[in-house]
């Protein structure tokens, strides 16, 4: 156990006394506490989940990176306290953001730190007792979080600390406190609001989703916040300017701050005060009552062990046949009959439905419509006749708009060779597959038509609607030079049979990066110089068109030995 | 003979799922019982009510004269039990699991560590015994499970698919270890899907299908029913709902295209 973890632990267990007289036998207690935090500290944290998934090192001492991490965070949530001249404003702004990354953190926590579905069938069948099991995961439950926010609130702290003394410090600990009992009940209410609404099964994909929208928040905050205020606004911002700011709850916090903090006793900072009491403290005690015992259950059922308590899934298991119809469509014109045709349905079909993948390749998807919305904001003055063709800001639109079309598809792109379950790619190597390369170009084809068609084919129209057939040369020319590149990134580092390896990091990121941002960049620069000698950009259409289809054909003419064909057991 | 596991009309619906139907048993000191039926009978509903992951069950389940709805604590200190996934805490090495699972049950430590050393190197584990068991192999960890089960030395042992994914050698030991455990006086249930095994090593066989016990005798006394034939003949016989034989001509017959 290292140093903070020791820390935590006697300061749950110094009201020992307390809990024997409750009937809690400590010596367990005790042992389930420690061996909890111990594999916290080898598990990687909610920050670190995505990327080290398959790091070959044991993780160690995961708790004292994470909460480095964390710290890292509330640091940058200091810039709220230079936003606004009021106490109110600024709070609001701390305790919104303290509140959403709390929550962020907490979502992923719950299931897998907090809620461990094992525990049902280690402990349960020794002899524990209730009690002591619940108090055991409580404390467990208050040291993580304490984990979490000591570090995150730290530098305000220090901040506070400085600029008001000691009385500023105090009333502020407590409204974190009452903002994280707030934030427990949010992620509460969100658990049993998808368990209702879904079965135990699916609740992982849904916590996964919502894991990637965070993500891709995170990311739109960060690049829109800055651009959409200037400073001066920024300074001179007031939040209670607008009465619908009462339906946040971080208004309540920062306006009953300022009260303990200010001594301001306007009714609108009472009425904060006591909402801010009042509302943490009433849904917490409305989720033990009454949501608690059913969701404890239904929670343990996540891990499928209690399949028989589960009834079938009414809608999962059958296929839609439209999309199967539709499927079969492209399939057949877009992929040649044989091996090639397998492997596109199963490239299709598997990254419609792995979790793993989606998570991978999705929040690409989202950071492409943030930098898209971002484009528009900073061009706030661009009107519609600005579009028509020849504009030099339809120019930059078309451009980068076609160019980044590409983003998602290099990214699935580079993926394909990847899987959790790389094991089942026994049936590459046990069935007689002369041409393991149609198995390559039916992989990146499936991506093509999955990834790319649906986009290009919107640009099109929205490019025919606006700028006239007069864009068709340069729209031809952007969209052969991104299969190119595509069928290149296959070519290049698709050297392995799709999903039939485990993620190795390191290697992968630099080629991808390469190719994903560096070289789309260059030829999207070198577009833009042609962009209006429309012979040059006729002939480089052809010749591309040329290229990609000679790549695609080399790919599918790989054999064997151009593959790293080892079966990873 | 007082009976040291009693079932009286154990009944356990799931929603409006009825998975147990009345199961009464008695189950007396030393005897090896092999618990089996197809997938979806209720056996791991047995077993998991019995070792005290189930509770809201009806009927009476008493351990020993002690009934389980008033003091499972007292029931869980004699059982031990060898769940069937490996579920265990992987980031954990096996000593510092073995030495959780043992303060658990409230041994002293050293007693617990003299033991879990010696059962760990008679498992051919003794090297790894620091070693993360997220590396360890699907036999290695099941290895772990068995000795968690067995560790404070109870009087009851659940070993559900105890033998998944052991080596050959590995099997050997553990077969002749329940053998050796029941002549000890220890109560062993053992619930499996590999009738050979469960024909060799159990005394008495129960079989269950759709919730409720359908045979229940020694190896010789189901044979004297059944026909003189192998456990696997007598549970196709009794379980299956068509013949099994016509299930395999239609596999050939579906190459005739």
């Amino acid at each position: 156990m290292n140093i903070i973890n020791r820390f935590f632990f006697n300061i749950v267990m110094l009201p020992s006394s307390v809990y024997e007289g409750m009937g809690v036998d400590t010596t367990q207690l005790k042992s389930i506490l420690k061996i909890k935090l111990a594999m916290d500290d080898r598990r990687a944290s909610s920050f670190q989940q995505t990327r080290a998934q398959k790091n070959k090192k044991p993780v160690k001492l995961a708790t004292l990176g994470t909460m480095f991490l964390t710290l890292m965070m509330g640091a940058f949530f200091l810039f709220s306290f230079f936003v606004g001249n009021d106490d109110v404003t600024k709070g609001t702004i701390y305790f919104s953001m303290y509140i959403f990354m709390l929550a962020a953190t907490l979502i992923s926590d719950f299931t897998s730190v907090l809620i461990d579905v094992r525990d049902n069938m280690i402990i349960l069948p020794k002899p524990v007792s209730d009690r002591t099991f619940l108090l055991s995961r409580l404390l467990h439950i208050v040291v993580h979080i304490s984990k979490l926010i000591l570090p995150m609130t730290l530098p305000a702290m220090i901040l506070i600390g400085i600029n008001r003394g000691i009385g500023g410090v105090s009333s502020f600990s407590f409204l974190v406190f009452l903002a994280t009992l707030f934030t427990i009940f949010l992620i509460n209410a969100l658990y049993i609001f998808i368990l209702r609404v879904t079965t135990p099964e699916r609740f992982k994909t849904i916590i996964s989703y919502f894991q990637i929208f965070i993500a891709i928040a995170f990311y739109a905050s960060y690049q829109l916040v800055p651009r959409l205020v200037n400073k001066a606004e920024l300074e001179n911002y007031h939040v209670g300017d607008n009465f619908l700011v009462w339906i946040a709850p971080s208004y309540w916090f920062a306006n009953a701050w300022n009260l303990l903090n200010n001594a301001d006793f306007s009714i609108g900072a009472i009425i904060s005060l006591l909402l801010s009491i009042a509302v943490p403290i009433t849904s917490i005690w409305v989720v033990i009552k009454y949501f608690a015992p059913n969701f404890n259950r239904k929670l343990s059922m996540i891990s499928g062990s209690e399949a028989g308590a589960a009834p079938l899934p009414k809608n999962g298991k059958i296929i839609n046949s439209t999309t199967s119809s539709y499927l079969t469509l492209v399939s057949k014109w877009f992929s040649r009959k044989g091996a090639e045709r397998m492997a596109f349905l199963l490239t299709y079909k598997i990254t419609s439905r792995s979790r793993e993948f989606k998570m991978k390749v999705y929040p690409s998807m989202g950071y492409l419509v943030v930098y898209l919305v971002m484009i528009f904001f900073t061009n706030k003055k661009m009107t519609v006749a600005d579009l028509s063709y020849g504009s030099a800001a339809s120019k930059i639109l078309f451009i980068s708009l076609i160019y980044f079309s590409s983003f998602m598809l290099i990214m699935a792109t580079g993926q394909i060779q990847y899987s959790d379950k790389f094991k089942a790619a026994w049936i590459y190597f046990t069935t007689p597959i002369k041409e393991p390369g149609m198995l390559l170009s039916g992989a990146i084809r499936a991506m093509i038509v999955k990834f790319y068609l649906p986009l290009i084919s919107a640009i099109t129209i929205l490019s025919l609607v606006f700028m006239g057939p007069a864009i068709i040369p340069n729209l031809v020319l952007g969209c052969a030079n991104q299969l190119f590149i595509t069928a290149m990134v296959g070519y290049i580092s698709v050297r392995e049979l799709p999903f039939s390896h485990a993620q190795d990091q390191v290697k992968i990121n630099f080629i991808r990066g390469l190719f994903t941002f560096l070289i789309p960049a260059t030829v999207a620069g070198l577009h833009y110089l042609i962009y209006s000698f429309m012979p040059v950009v006729i002939i480089l259409a052809v010749l591309a068109s040329i290229a990609y289809w000679m790549v695609m054909d080399s790919i599918r003419k790989k054999n064997w030995s151009n593959l790293i064909t080892t079966y990873e057991d | 003979m007082e009976p040291i596991i009693q079932l009286k009309n154990l009944d356990k619906h799931y929603g409006e799922k009825q998975v147990l139907k009345g199961i009464n048993l008695d189950i007396f000191p030393g005897q090896v019982i092999g618990y089996i039926g197809p997938n979806g009978a209720g056996k791991s509903t047995t077993v998991k009510i019995l070792c005290g992951l189930i509770s809201d069950y009806e009927g009476t389940v008493i351990v020993d004269g002690i009934d389980l709805k008033t003091d499972p604590l007292a029931v869980k200190r004699k059982v031990g039990y060898v769940p069937e996934l490996a579920e265990l805490y992987d980031v954990l090495t096996p000593a510092e699991f073995l030495g959780f699972m043992a303060e658990l049950y409230g041994m002293p430590k050293e007693i617990a560590d003299e033991r879990m050393q010696k059962m760990l190197a008679a498992f051919g584990l003794e090297t790894n015994m620091h070693q993360r068991m997220d590396t360890f192999s699907k036999g290695m960890r099941q290895k772990v499970l068995i000795i968690s089960g067995l560790l404070h030395n109870p009087d009851i042992i659940i070993l559900d698919e105890p033998l998944s994914g052991l080596d050959a050698n590995s099997v050997i030991i553990v077969k002749d270890l329940i053998s050796k455990l029941a002549k000890d006086g220890k109560t062993i249930f053992y619930c499996s899907h590999m009738m050979d095994v469960v024909e060799k090593v159990s005394d008495r066989i129960v079989l269950i299908n759709d919730g409720t016990v359908i045979a229940d005798g020694s190896f010789e006394e189901l044979q004297n029913q059944q026909g003189n034939q192998s456990l696997e003949k007598i549970f196709a016989h009794m379980t299956a709902k068509g013949s099994l034989n016509d299930a395999a001509d239609q596999l050939m017959r579906a190459f005739e295209n």
